[in-house]
């Protein structure tokens, strides 16, 4: 009989049904059907290495809360053209900015508008969520330099400090949700750290809690680092 | 309240009920839409998308399947589409942006000969497939199906799913070759 043809080999790789005894018979005594039977296993065996990143634990509520406002009301034709997660990054990208442009009054802030109204590749999704994290970092260093160096902690002159927190809190939580599809489980984790520290700041009284935090876990020094990888990455995308 | 009851509930229009059937599936389809898509974006879009066809099809839902391969179906077509949809964006980008086809080089042949190095081409290598060569051979490679059911998740032929599995081998075969001589 002649050799046996790779489709065979491809079903006989996987079980299916649709071989016959002839064919099973042929490969159990040729050894060049079983080289190739060989090579081709490697090669499928290999495919086994293809890894799928975890999504976070909180991945089903999130895609509940993404897809229930939707469950409702008249029904509408979707499509990829305009994919729900687009969508989301259009908000996140618009309310970056915005907290931004509110929050630092009268920085220069980039306008989101025309790249945005274009529809975004996903290269220039991944541009605008490095950078728009680079840029809350930036901030967040800025108050805890701020906090740092506050000689001065009296309880009143505090108030601005805690509402520049709350504001980096409610901000961080947009870009939590952008990194957690992503992935970015590192990043993810550092902005949850920086995230709890921020909310313990928004509920401070003075500096002097917090500034011995600052110090002892080298957050200044992270922020600074991870912020500069972030614009690095953000040019390169 | 058993998994029968939450689907029953949910096909009479139960939000609760759906939620549950969001929350407990949503993990395993996105890991199916990650290996059809290869990416975290578009897995978590074809997730949503999943759920939302699974919502306004779930009367359709006849039991005969699990409800989680029933939604392995929806999230396949689902991964398709959207595989169609961004090689055609891909394609028209190319044409508009030259310096993308020199954006991302291979990858070394010194960095391949490296064993450990093979495994790293295979998304590269994944993303050398059509559509439904794809989302066939992830089905049956990744997922255990067989033909049959591939060609019932994929609403095509059973020969053209068998097909669709032979050409996915056939180009991985090809793209990894080099990789997998380097290393031995």
């Amino acid at each position: 009989m002649n050799h046996i043809s790779e489709e065979d080999l491809i079903l006989l790789y996987y079980r299916e049904p649709g071989i016959d005894n002839t064919t099973r018979a042929h490969l159990r005594e040729c050894a060049v059907c079983q080289a190739a039977a060989e090579s081709l296993a490697q090669t499928l065996n290999i495919c086994n290495e293809f890894s799928v990143p975890e999504p976070p634990a909180e991945f089903g509520r999130s895609v509940w809360a993404q897809i229930a406002p939707q469950l409702s009301g008249p029904r509408q034709r979707r499509g990829f053209a305009r994919p729900p997660l687009m969508r989301q990054w259009i908000a996140i990208a618009a309310g970056v900015m915005l907290l931004a442009g509110v929050f630092l009054m009268g920085r220069a802030t980039r306008a989101p508008q025309a790249p945005i109204a274009t529809g975004l590749s996903r290269q220039a999704r991944e541009r605008i969520l490095a950078i728009s994290l680079a840029d809350h970092l930036d901030r967040a260093g800025r108050l805890l330099t701020e906090i740092s160096n506050d000689s001065d902690s009296a309880s009143a002159g505090f108030a601005t400090e805690r509402d520049r927190a709350h504001d980096l809190v409610e901000e961080g939580r947009l870009l939590h949700q952008a990194l957690a599809t992503r992935g970015a489980s590192s990043t993810l984790t550092f902005v949850d750290d920086l995230e709890r520290l921020l909310t313990e700041v928004s509920h401070a009284h003075d500096a002097r809690e917090i500034q011995e935090r600052i110090g002892s876990e080298s957050l200044l020094f992270k922020v600074r680092i991870i912020e500069a990888n972030l614009r690095t990455q953000g040019q390169k995308s | 309240m058993d998994n029968i009851q939450i689907i029953e509930k949910a096909r009479r229009g139960d939000h609760d009920a759906f939620r549950i059937l969001v929350e407990s599936h949503a993990r395993p389809v996105y890991r199916l839409a990650f290996r059809m898509t290869g990416n975290a974006i578009d897995a978590e879009d074809v997730s949503q998308e999943t759920f939302l066809k699974a919502w306004k099809q779930i009367g359709n839902f006849d039991g005969r399947a699990s409800f989680g391969t029933w939604l392995h179906r929806i999230c396949a077509n689902c991964s398709v589409d959207l595989i169609r949809s961004r090689k055609r964006r891909e394609t028209d980008a190319d044409v508009a942006d030259p310096q993308q086809h020199i954006a991302s080089p291979g990858p070394s042949p010194e960095r391949i000969a490296l064993s450990g190095q093979v495994a790293a081409m295979l998304g590269p290598a994944l993303d050398e497939l059509s559509g439904m060569e794809r989302a066939a051979f992830v089905l049956r490679h990744f997922e255990g199906m067989g033909i049959e059911e591939i060609s019932v998740a994929l609403g095509v032929l059973p020969g053209a799913a068998k097909h669709s599995v032979f050409r996915a081998v056939q180009k991985l075969r090809r793209t990894l070759r080099p990789a997998m001589s380097a290393s031995r």
